[in-house]
């Protein structure tokens, strides 16, 4: 599903935030990337959903070369990618129902079709009851809960998480994994960047770890 | 592990999508895509009309600063479309003193009365000439003591050294060519001179050759002046949606979509400046209606100050909605060119 062949990314001509990342995730995969901050995690996932391009090498996905995609098609991949943030990411603005819509409409998807695939993807994160309320009348975890269902509403083959537990407490964490765990069942490519490294040796998951740009572990649990 | 590897053992999205898709059809009849062509149509005229609602309702949200913003717009609009309404009554104006302008034919002072009603007669058939007047030497007397009171001194006089005139008034009223029709019946038999005074018809046109050009330089800068206006304000607030503009581009927004509800922003302010240029005019013309008939009628004139009508004012707010989207469209593609992947 993801493959890294020697891809590096240089900042200002001088430093090196990746370098000779060699790795593939195949497709229903669950990996997660680790490693200290600044080691290089968040600009791995920026690559992967083309925020950034590689300096050096090249990046596949779904056996395409991210690389040589047009600017005006950059949207289209996108689409096929769930992400979630540390931060949420929800839009302060419009209730639960509404962020979680964005993507169908976006995508074009008739509004009752969005109802339905809304509704689903709400119920299972467990806040179908909280539809109508706004993002700040929500706990920490059920924001995350909500970013979760924005990423999974549309279906995605691949779902990229950075840092999805960083503020929350370690049972609401372990819930928000769980959830990830059930997408990853059904057959969703799922990567998670986390450097909660207790949390994640509990999960029996391959680990990537990164240090200085560098892929130093990979590790698979199972 | 290589790319060609990857794409024999793993199917692409579309594989899958179409696998999806066959299974879907096999289920429930033809439907081919993830999203159907017609699903996505109808959403996007829905997106536009939300859009169209949702910028309207957040300018209403900040009444004062979009009133401002479209004050400012109809400020840059009102002068180039005052002075275009001014050079068009000039216009109408100009076109009146032409059809005033007038060839005298004086004649010689030995050609008979008779000879003069012939030649008369004859200019009336000639092509070019529009009207004929013949004034007799003696009406000419007439008409000179009536006009400078002098009817006693110039009884004195024995004989009348007025000489006869025919006033002809051209068809086509160009200046070159009036000047053609002058030499042509100069050459005349008869003829003693043509009188024609076209200088100042002339320097008149040259005044509105000016006019115009002034008018359209203004317009252009006062139109870029709207669209800085209106960019600057869509550059505000995009920056303070910045936030909802990167998580829409992150979930797969095309740059049109992250563009629309800004440009109808934009179209709103220039609509509403439209509308408040039109105002402007509407009171500037009925403000200014009472002296300058007053002025027109002390000169014997019978003048209409010049109004938008109906098809000016649609013209104007097409032209005002037009620079809006225009400005908002740079104002958005600027920010998108920053947030393009590097």
């Amino acid at each position: 599903m993801i493959a890294f062949e020697h891809v590096g990314k240089r900042y200002g001509g001088r430093f090196d935030a990746l370098a000779g990342l060699d790795f593939t995730v195949e497709r229903g995969e669950m990996a997660f990337l680790t490693g200290h901050s600044g080691a290089g995690k968040s600009s791995l996932l920026k690559l992967i959903m083309l925020l950034e391009r590689p300096s050096r090498g090249r990046i596949l996905v779904a056996g395409h070369d991210i690389g040589r995609l047009h600017v005006s098609q950059v949207p289209y991949y996108r689409r096929q990618i769930g992400v979630v943030f540390q931060d949420h990411q929800l839009l302060s603005d419009r209730n639960i129902f509404h962020n979680v819509a964005l993507p169908l409409m976006i995508q074009g998807v008739t509004p009752r079709e969005q109802a339905r695939r809304v509704r689903a993807a709400l119920d299972k994160v467990g806040l179908l009851h909280r539809e109508k309320a706004l993002p700040v009348e929500l706990s920490g975890g059920e924001q995350q809960r909500v970013g979760i269902a924005r990423a999974v509403v549309n279906k995605p083959a691949l779902l990229l998480a950075d840092e999805p537990t960083g503020n929350l407490d370690p049972a609401l964490s372990a819930d928000i994994m769980r959830l990830f765990e059930d997408f990853n069942r059904i057959g969703t490519t799922v990567m998670i960047a986390s450097h909660d490294l207790a949390l994640i040796a509990g999960l029996h998951h391959r680990t990537l770890e990164l240090a200085d740009g560098r892929l130093i572990a990979d590790k698979d649990a199972r | 592990m290589s790319s060609s590897r990857l794409r024999t053992r793993k199917p692409t999205p579309e594989a899958v999508e179409s696998a999806d898709a066959a299974e879907r059809r096999a289920r429930k009849g033809a439907r081919s895509s993830r999203v159907s062509v017609e699903s996505r149509y109808r959403s996007w005229l829905s997106h536009h009309g939300a859009m169209a609602r949702d910028s309207a309702r957040r300018l209403l949200v900040t009444p004062i600063a979009s009133l401002l913003t479209m004050l400012a717009i109809a400020i840059a609009l009102t002068l180039p479309a005052a002075l275009w309404l001014a050079l068009d009554s000039a216009r109408l104006l100009d076109n009146e003193l032409n059809d005033s302008a007038q060839l005298t034919l004086y004649l010689d002072t030995s050609v008979s009365e008779g000879r003069a009603l012939d030649l008369a007669d004859r200019l009336r058939d000639e092509q070019g000439i529009g009207g004929v007047r013949l004034i007799t030497a003696a009406e000419g007397m007439e008409e000179f003591a009536q006009a400078l009171d002098l009817k006693r001194s110039l009884s004195l006089l024995d004989n009348n050294p007025l000489p006869a005139s025919i006033m002809i008034t051209p068809v086509d009223t160009t200046p070159e060519s009036v000047h053609q029709l002058a030499t042509r019946l100069e050459s005349e038999p008869g003829v003693e001179s043509a009188r024609l005074d076209l200088a100042w018809l002339e320097r008149l046109r040259q005044l509105g050759e000016l006019g115009q050009k002034v008018t359209l330089g203004l317009a252009v800068l006062f139109g870029l002046g709207v669209l800085l206006v209106v960019g600057n304000t869509i550059r505000l607030s995009v920056e303070s949606r910045r936030q909802e503009i990167e998580v829409v581009t992150l979930i797969g927004a095309t740059h049109a979509f992250v563009r629309r509800p800004f440009l109808y922003s934009g179209a709103w302010y220039g609509l509403g400046g439209g509308l408040l240029a039109c105002g402007i005019l509407a009171l500037g013309g009925s403000w200014l209606a009472a002296p300058v008939t007053g002025l027109v009628q002390s000169y014997g004139g019978n003048y209409v100050l010049p109004s938008l009508g109906l098809s000016g004012g649609a013209a104007l707010l097409f032209s005002s909605t037009i620079l809006g989207w225009v400005g908002a469209w740079f104002a958005v593609g600027r920010h998108l060119a920053s947030i393009s992947p590097r």
